[in-house]
């Protein structure tokens, strides 16, 4: 791991000084936000928008707190995947092509070491986005539609904390191992193709780290077996390793593909 | 002198083309050595291959009693760097990279960002850099670390005469302290700052030498004398030698004739002499000599 403390800080300071550590917590924050907001206040929107024909009512379901953190996450699963992906899916491969990486692979570093920082510091920004996406979730949320579960709220957290690990690992993979299209491509198509054969024939198994993304709060709620929640987080986690593993070998087999 | 790199046999192929051929050589420590050859004859290759960017097909690069890639210092052509760090950061990572402790790597990139003229902007970010402050940055962060061999890849191609001047100075003002390779293919660079030439062509070496041996091999040195008048070069002038207008060309043949035998032959003779002169090959025209030999 020689080096990774100098990578480290590298990493970080190109996050902090790209504004990723700004935008993308915002992203989320929004997103966050868009749920509670547009359902509590839909029919003041639909009112304001007019075109509302007269004698017009709609029955609004009445939701819980926890149906509104379920419907951000959702939010976070289309958008902020989205977001988060295309701005990390190039970590690596961009690096390459563009020659930037060549000053750093003809010096004495572990490729595991850079790997791992890169990983790290999306963790972190990850990290910092989904707090920003449920904080604002969960403030209107409690404003709104009264308070939450702590229990509940971090659990739900935690468990789609470690799906995003999972999407980090699979991105930076696909960086290291392909060009910036084709990893692009191979990473959107794992993560969301992914998603939409669960929602289509997901109901044939209930284990896949696909479904991670709503056990958090489905745990809660008690609608699903917890040996499913648990065999689901061990694979994820499992192929989060896994994937760390390939990256790294597929950094270092692909270095001579560096610009110089 | 000690070999510092010993290169045994360097092959790389890509499908069926190789791009460099079982090349060997040897790099002396302290000894500044020039890769020369036309676009694509496989410098930049051979350069790759040396640190470690490339796998070779064949052959290996073994450093005498050394781990090759701590003690290298490597810039490429086109060196590209993040430009939201500054020069600073920069030249401070590299050298932590290359194991300077964390406590002296600072004022290291601090003393070689001064060597290399940056110190006045060592606090601002690379993205304002102008090429020729790139490419002494380059320099820096190869250098920083103090490495035994220094590989420069076209170190002064892509620079303005002003620039490509500046890093020259600062490259022989490193040849003092450390081991260089670099290639180019502009001849004139060679010629100023070179102990050894290795003439790379289609992937394969072949000439290599001191500037001297190089030059034994390939120069027809030749005198030319410019008398008075044309009349009188025709005059002096015998079978073997040529006549151009006033000047008279006598070629060196088995290190014949000497240049006493000359002078005394210029001395008998009645005619006005305005100037006499050895000829030498350019590097450029030993250059071409060794591609039509090859």
């Amino acid at each position: 791991m020689r080096g990774f403390n100098v990578l480290l800080q590298k990493e970080f300071r190109e996050a902090w000084r790209s504004w990723k550590f700004l935008w993308i917590p915002l992203v989320f924050a929004l997103l966050g936000m868009s749920d509670p907001l547009t359902n509590y206040y839909m029919m003041d929107i639909l009112n304001a928008v007019g075109n509302v024909p007269e004698g017009f009512e709609m029955l609004m379901p009445e939701l819980m707190p926890l149906d509104l953190i379920q419907a951000s996450i959702g939010q976070f699963q289309t958008i902020g995947l989205l977001v988060m992906m295309a701005s990390f899916v190039g970590a690596i491969s961009k690096e390459r092509a563009n020659g930037m990486a060549t000053l750093l692979y003809a010096r004495p570093i572990s490729f595991g070491a850079y790997f791992l920082s890169k990983f790290v510091v999306m963790s972190t920004i990850c990290f910092v986005s989904i707090l920003a996406g449920f904080g604002a979730s969960v403030y209107y949320t409690t404003i709104l539609y009264g308070t939450l579960d702590v229990g509940a709220l971090l659990v739900s957290f935690s468990t789609y904390y470690i799906w995003l690990l999972f999407v980090i690992a699979v991105t930076l993979m696909m960086s290291a191992s392909f060009k910036t299209v084709i990893a692009t491509t191979c990473a959107f198509t794992v993560i969301f193709v992914g998603q939409i054969i669960d929602m289509i024939i997901g109901i044939f198994w209930t284990i896949s780290p696909w479904k991670l993304a709503s056990y958090g709060i489905a745990k809660f709620r008690g609608t699903i077996e917890m040996s499913d929640y648990w065999w689901s987080l061990v694979i994820t986690l499992a192929l989060t390793i896994i994937c760390i593993g390939i990256g790294i070998v597929m950094m270092k087999r692909n270095a001579s593909m560096t610009k110089i | 002198m000690t070999t510092l790199l010993q290169v045994i046999g360097l092959t790389k192929q890509f499908a069926e083309h190789k791009v460099v051929d079982a090349i060997h050589f040897n790099l002396e420590e302290k000894t500044s050595t020039a890769l020369i050859g036309p676009n694509g004859a496989g410098k930049t290759t051979t350069l790759s291959m040396l640190t470690g960017l490339l796998r070779p097909t064949a052959g290996n690069v073994k450093m005498l009693g050394n781990d090759l890639r701590s003690n290298i210092g490597f810039l490429p052509q086109y060196p590209q760097f993040h430009p939201w760090l500054t020069a600073l950061e920069f030249t401070e990572m590299a050298a932590k990279l290359n194991g300077v402790a964390a406590k002296k790597a600072k004022l290291e990139a601090q003393k070689t960002l001064e060597f290399v003229g940056l110190g006045d902007v060592q606090h601002k970010k690379i993205a304002s850099f102008s090429g020729g402050m790139k490419q002494r940055l380059g320099i820096s962060q190869a250098i920083v670390h103090k490495p035994k061999l220094l590989l420069l890849d076209e170190p002064v191609s892509a620079l303005d005469p002003v620039g490509r001047r500046e890093v020259l100075d600062l490259l022989k003002g490193l040849q003092q302290e450390t081991t260089i390779l670099y290639s180019t293919h502009i001849l004139n660079d060679a010629e100023e700052m070179t102990d050894q030439l290795l003439f790379l062509q289609n992937g394969k070496l072949v000439e290599q030498g001191t500037l001297r041996e190089v030059r034994q091999c390939f120069d027809e040195q030749n005198y030319v004398i410019e008398f008075g008048s044309e009349e009188e070069a025709k005059l002096f002038a015998n079978s073997s030698n040529h006549v151009i207008g006033c000047n008279v060309y006598i070629e060196i043949v088995n290190e014949e004739p000497t240049m006493k035998m000359l002078f005394q032959r210029l001395s008998e003779c009645p005619y006005t002499i305005r100037k006499v002169e050895r000829q030498t090959a350019s590097l450029e025209e030993i250059f071409m000599k060794v591609a039509k030999k090859a």
